[in-house]
């Protein structure tokens, strides 16, 4: 038999350190070469009767004339300081740094993602224990196919959908808008009902149906039937013993859906005008600013990775094996 | 991807309404052009945003004045050309790397799959965003229809780069598991060339898996296709379904069926799309509980 021991766990902690490295290293740069293939001079799109001498002098102050190496080398150092860098502007004087604008538009789309991890979760795992629990019935079978239809339901669909009939026919919430947390708890849960009911229903739907898949097959374990023997009650076999080890796919399940949920919010604060990151992205892009679209692009990618990575070690943490696997 | 349901508890209704929407799409897209109605880029200046069945317009039309049955089949052909191009790209190719990574394991292996990690590190939409805006960037002087025709190859391969990775790892995974079995062993044992083993007895199993993943990819990039363009970055002037939705949504309280009929018909074909992968998978199941 195979001794997990403390070194398995620290050096498999190393080799995910190591790989997200590399990982975000080879992708800022990818990120890099892309972002300066996009169409257009950003100099003469800025300075359209600039002469010659000024757009030189422009290049020069965005770092476009040195080589894609010593840029990208010259981006990284800034960015892992955390200087994000400036955006593109034809005035002189104050130009915005891109980020004072992410400090206004990040906490929005961060908490949008949170309110909808949160409510779904909430409400996915008691709906998963008590479908699971009467497994097979017909509310079981009801509420499985109504989640199979709403995880096909694109979250802009619902949106709009929703938004239609809440806000334009009902007239309960306003359509359009965000109101931060220091206008008032009221004001601010107001404008974000709609954005996070439309993030969080696919989501839902996608927990729940893994959570319920995992605690069916605990449920037939021995060691339930075993606990159900001792005269323990069905509630307290049901969360004590049969939900922990049954969370483990929704763990992995969180990591997987964080690309969705991170484009599914891009997606959603722009159909709601919350002016979240997404919409400052799309911005940066149409009016090519190369520092802002590769520091948004690059901050989104460690956050990705950074939370992956922090789901693997978990995972490895709770069930040793993994910590072997090597892929 | 990951989850599989317990049991296949076939809805025969649901099965029934995912064929005919699917077959009527697909007919849509093909013959939709010769049906007697109006263009689906032709202005009706005096029914402007008018409901269902008035003056002729069967669904109605936008705050344009476009006939909304007319822009639907004819959006139903750019959207399902869009993703079915693209997810036959990224299976042809995602399903190369990954497969040969899997079996010739080594260097080539390390490569593919830094550059599958690589690309998975940017989430999809994300990635689709910043590959359609380097390759095909709107024309910036406003006009809508200018370049359009010019989009759409751009957008399926920036979509199809996005999926040859996700396909690709899947792939590499099936094959990886297949190439352990017990008959791979045995064909190599034999002295059964390696390309011979590849194609008799790996390629053969992983083409089921990666067809069931192609119909929820599908489905997938029907959704990116329409988040594109409501991010400004995909077709633009109402010529697919997220197109016209895009262009319709500023509406939403005053011409609501511009919006929602493209958001019902996307949901719709997403859905049916996800009940047949469905399907697929739960019979891939069970050949493979037999093999």
């Amino acid at each position: 038999m195979r001794i997990y021991s403390e070194s398995h766990m620290f050096r498999f902690v190393l080799r995910k350190l190591g790989q997200l490295v590399v990982v975000l290293v080879l992708a800022t740069f990818a990120i890099t070469l892309l972002v300066r293939a996009l169409p257009g001079d950003p100099a003469t799109s800025l300075f359209p009767f600039g002469t010659p001498e000024q757009l030189d002098e422009v290049r020069r102050k965005f770092g476009l004339e040195i080589n894609i190496f010593e840029y990208y080398l010259r981006w990284l150092g800034n960015f892992i300081t955390g200087d994000f860098g400036f955006y593109y502007q034809p005035t002189f004087g104050d130009v915005d740094t891109v980020g004072s604008v992410l400090a206004d538009t990040l906490p929005r789309s961060l908490l949008l993602m949170i309110y909808a991890v949160v409510i779904s979760l909430a409400v996915s795992i008691p709906l998963a224990v008590v479908m699971a629990y009467r497994a097979d019935t017909r509310f079981d079978r009801t509420a499985s196919n109504t989640l199979f239809g709403l995880s096909s339901i694109p979250n802009f669909s619902l949106a709009l959908g929703l938004s239609f009939v809440v806000a334009v026919q009902l007239r309960w919430l306003n359509p359009i808008g965000y109101e931060p947390l220091n206008m008032g708890v009221g004001t601010h849960v107001k404008s974000m009902i709609l954005p996070v009911a439309s993030l969080s229903l696919g989501l839902i739907a996608v927990f729940t149906r893994l959570l319920r898949t995992d605690m069916i097959a605990t449920l037939k374990e021995d060691f339930i039937a075993m606990a159900a023997s001792k005269g323990l009650s069905d509630r307290y076999i049901l969360w004590r013993h049969a939900f922990r080890p049954s969370s483990l796919t929704l763990l992995t399940s969180a990591a997987l859906n964080m690309g969705a949920l991170i484009g599914g919010a891009v997606l959603i604060e722009s159909v709601f005008a919350l002016n979240g990151l997404g919409m400052y992205l799309q911005i940066a892009i149409a009016q090519r600013q190369y520092l802002a679209i590769q520091s948004i692009i690059a901050l989104i990618a460690v956050f990705f990775m950074v939370f992956n990575t922090i789901v693997d070690v978990l995972y490895a943490y709770i069930d040793p094996r993994a910590r072997l696997r090597n892929d | 991807m990951t989850e599989t349901p317990a049991k296949s508890r076939r809805q025969p209704l649901g099965f029934y309404l995912s064929t005919v929407w699917l077959v009527l799409c697909v007919l849509a897209a093909a013959f939709g052009g010769f049906l007697p109605l109006p263009d689906w880029n032709e202005f009706d200046f005096d029914n402007l945003g008018v409901g269902l069945g008035t003056n002729g317009h069967i669904l109605g039309t936008d705050g344009d004045g476009v006939d909304l049955l007319s822009a639907i089949i004819h959006g139903s052909r750019l959207s399902l050309i869009i993703s079915v191009v693209s997810v036959v790209i990224g299976i042809f190719l995602g399903g190369l790397l990954g497969v040969t990574a899997a079996y010739l394991r080594g260097r080539w292996d390390t490569v593919i799959t830094t550059y599958f990690n690589v690309s998975l590190a940017i989430p999809t939409l994300i990635l689709a965003l910043a590959l359609v805006s380097v390759f095909a960037a709107p024309p910036t002087d406003g006009s809508s229809s200018s370049g359009t025709l010019a989009r759409e190859p751009l957008i399926i391969l920036a979509l199809a780069l996005v999926l040859i990775p996700v396909l690709g790892r899947i792939a590499r995974a099936s094959a990886l598991s297949w190439a352990g079995r017990d008959f791979v062993l045995v064909a190599n044992s034999m002295g059964m060339k390696r390309w011979a083993v590849l194609r008799h007895h790996i390629i053969p199993n992983v083409v089921p898996t990666l067809l069931s993943v192609a119909l929820l990819a599908t489905g997938v990039l029907i959704v990116v296709e329409g988040g594109l363009a409501i991010l400004g970055a995909g077709v633009v002037g109402g010529g697919s379904w997220g197109s016209l939705l895009a262009k319709n949504r500023g509406d939403l309280s005053i011409y609501p069926m511009g919006s929602l009929l493209p958001a019902i018909a996307i949901a719709l074909t997403v859905m049916s799309v996800n009940y047949y992968a469905d399907y697929v998978r739960n019979r891939i199941d069970k050949r493979q509980s037999r093999i």
